[in-house]
């Protein structure tokens, strides 16, 4: 009987993911179709004539180097920001309980809610009238950083809440500071999901497009969303060129994501300890 | 080095919010002595020892280890060490680093560092566990690095938070003894905080009695057994418990007749007021079942419970009157049997405040 139920929940999880990465197997096989094949109908599933070339060429004609090293650079630096002032951020909502706490988890959680695309204009003068318009791709970091903290925040702040206070209070009576208890015990034990939602956040700065698109006018600083945004124009044609541009830029998240997904899945769930 | 007060405790309160958790709490404790904290759970035990620890800030007092005031001094500057009841073992290092994190601390040259640890650790039995990492040992082993991460700093002052409740009934007797034997040759100041009066009082010089928060009673654990100042000392300490009995004392003050059927009459060993109405404190241990003699009263046997070497039998109305007997007797359930007990073991409390009389 349960195995049965077992079975039936296995097939339906198969039907659900194949439905969730269909998109994803149709970008990678509309990418080396060739023009004549990607409009040929019915459809086919699997390319009759794959054209390797198109990465290279697609990588060339866009040059598409300089748009992953922009998304780099963002991705990067978030990540860096984000990883530094969130982790203090999120130790001191883990450790102190009172009120005024609360209020700050609840601001943090609210911020969240909002919309990059309402955020985006009130950002967009703030920055201008700070003159941080001259130095986009730091202007869209700082953007990025506060839309991604909050998340960071409270995924960290759970993982320090599995911290038991009595190793830090060990740390605190063997005569360490509470700097010091912190860096050494507090951090390597929390370590894995910090490293986690670190990359977490990579990955979305990664893909980040309407912070970029709306502060960043200089092509040659834009982010590769923003490049492939600007690819797809009305009456585009290039399918297949798109579909490779996309596949060049998500297949190395997706590569790290796959090696990773262990550490990822087990940091995000079974706190530090153990 | 000669002064004879390791830690002073003066008028210290705390309060958690609007929950006063320690009230007034006065304690001295001599360099050298072993002082334990007992007392029901919730009574502010552990809050006293995280307080001495500087873990809890205290909110009014004055809290001294070695004539200095330490009101609020870090933990780190107070040179006391603590064994914590989860033991708190730094789960990411060895049980060799667990050892040295202290002295590392206190910039001790690596070898020095590593020589001295393994000198405690051979003294507590933990030679081939140093390269182990602490989910990788059974709880008497971590125990065991616990009490070894404490010993290794050689701290003016020990600190035990129930190190022993997490160990099963045997190795508890065995570690008590280890304690003790520890505290004695390094010479140190300890405070041990428990909920089992057998281990205050076989470990410790000196005894605490603490109950929500107040300090009940202190003295060394036999004066807290002969002489307990009040109903809730004399059912704390010693097990089974004392045996309570509502009376009234006789016209002269030196006897008291039992709230129990016929009422009996027993002796007093000291007189006391007379006409009053008092609990009668009678330990299981001191009644003796005897068919003559005086200073008896009968009861009615209605448990019997044995473990070979000793007999515990409950008797009474409401079986509610426990003896201890250490020797076997021909006795059954339904049985009517004289219990006699000397009048100097006799105790008596004030019904109202429970004060001994
Ligand atoms: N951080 C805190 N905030 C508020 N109240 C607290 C706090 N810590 C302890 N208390 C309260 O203080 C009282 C004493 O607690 P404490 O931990 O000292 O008890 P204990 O005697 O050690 O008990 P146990 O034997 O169960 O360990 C308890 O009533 C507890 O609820
Ligand atoms: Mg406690």
């Amino acid at each position: 009987m349960t195995r049965n139920m077992n079975r039936l929940y296995l097939a339906l999880a198969i039907i659900f993911a194949l439905v969730y990465l269909f998109p994803l197997y149709w970008m990678y096989v509309t990418a080396i179709k060739s023009g004549s094949e990607i409009f040929s109908y019915p459809p086919t599933f699997v390319p009759t004539d794959p054209q390797w070339g198109v990465f290279a060429h697609v990588w060339e004609i866009r040059d598409m180097g300089r748009f992953i090293w922009n998304s780099l650079v963002i991705a990067t630096g978030t990540m860096v920001l984000v990883a530094t002032l969130g982790t203090g951020c999120a130790y001191v909502l883990a450790r102190y309980r009172n009120g005024w706490i609360n209020l700050a988890l609840f601001l943090v959680l609210m911020l969240q809610v909002l919309p990059a695309s309402l955020m985006v204009t009130p950002l967009f003068v703030g920055f201008s009238a700070l003159g941080l318009l001259d130095y986009p791709r730091f202007a869209v970091i700082l953007a990025v950083t506060a839309k991604a903290m909050p998340f960071f925040v409270i995924l960290v702040r759970a993982t320090f809440m599995a911290v038991p206070a009595e190793l830090e209070e060990a740390a605190l009576v063997d005569g360490n500071s509470r700097i010091g208890a912190f860096w050494s015990v507090v951090l390597p034990l929390a370590r894995n999901g910090v490293l986690v939602s670190a990359i977490l956040i990579f990955m979305q700065a990664f893909g980040e497009f309407v912070y970029s698109k709306s502060i960043i006018q200089d092509v040659s600083l834009q982010p590769a969303s923003v490049g492939l945004n600007a690819f797809m124009g009305p009456n585009t044609v290039e399918w297949n060129n798109i579909m490779a541009y996309a596949s060049i830029y998500v297949t190395p998240i997706l590569a790290a994501f796959v090696l990773l997904q262990q550490r990822i899945v087990a940091g995000l769930t079974s706190g530090a300890l153990k | 080095m000669t002064q004879n007060l390791q830690i002073e405790l003066t008028g210290v309160d705390k309060h958690y919010g609007g929950f006063h958790a320690l009230k007034d709490i006065n304690l001295s404790i001599p360099n050298g002595s072993f002082v334990a904290l007992v007392g029901p759970s919730g009574c502010g035990k552990s809050t006293l020892l995280r307080s001495i620890a500087g873990l809890e800030s205290i909110t009014g007092g004055v809290m001294k280890i070695t004539d200095e005031v330490v009101n609020d001094m870090p933990p780190r500057r107070r040179d006391v060490a603590m064994v914590f009841q989860s033991y708190a073992l730094y789960p990411h290092m060895k049980v060799i680093d667990n050892l040295t994190y202290s002295l590392r601390l206190k910039k001790t040259p690596k070898a020095q560092a590593r020589k001295m640890a393994e000198e405690v650790a051979a003294t507590i039995g933990l030679e081939t566990l140093l390269d182990r990492y602490p989910r990788e040992l059974s709880g008497g082993q971590r125990q065991r690095v616990a009490m070894g991460r404490a010993i290794v700093r050689r701290p003016k002052v020990f600190l035990f938070d129930e190190p022993l409740s997490n160990l099963d009934a045997s190795l508890r007797v065995h570690m008590r003894k280890e304690i003790r034997a520890l505290h004695d040759r390094l010479g140190a100041t300890s405070v041990y905080v428990t909920h089992d009066q057998i281990e205050a009082m076989t470990m410790a010089d000196h005894v605490v009695v603490l109950r929500a928060g107040v300090i009940e009673q202190q003295g060394a654990p036999l004066d807290l057994y002969d002489r307990p100042a009040s109903k809730f000392v004399a059912g704390f300490i010693g097990s089974p418990a004392m045996n309570f009995i509502p009376g009234r004392t006789n016209g002269d003050g030196t006897s008291v007749d039992l709230a129990l059927d016929g009422q009996p009459t027993l002796r007093l060993g000291r007189p006391a007021a007379a006409n009053q109405d008092v609990i009668v404190g009678l330990r299981p241990e001191h009644l003796s079942m005897a068919s003559t003699g005086d200073n008896n009263f009968a009861v009615r046997v209605g448990v019997i419970e044995s473990t070979g070497s000793t007999t515990y039998v409950g008797a009474g109305d409401r079986n509610d009157i426990t003896v201890v007997l250490s020797d076997r007797r021909n006795i059954s359930v339904g049985d009517r049997v004289q219990l006699a007990i000397d009048p100097d073991k006799v105790h008596l409390f004030d019904p109202i405040t429970e004060a001994a009389l």
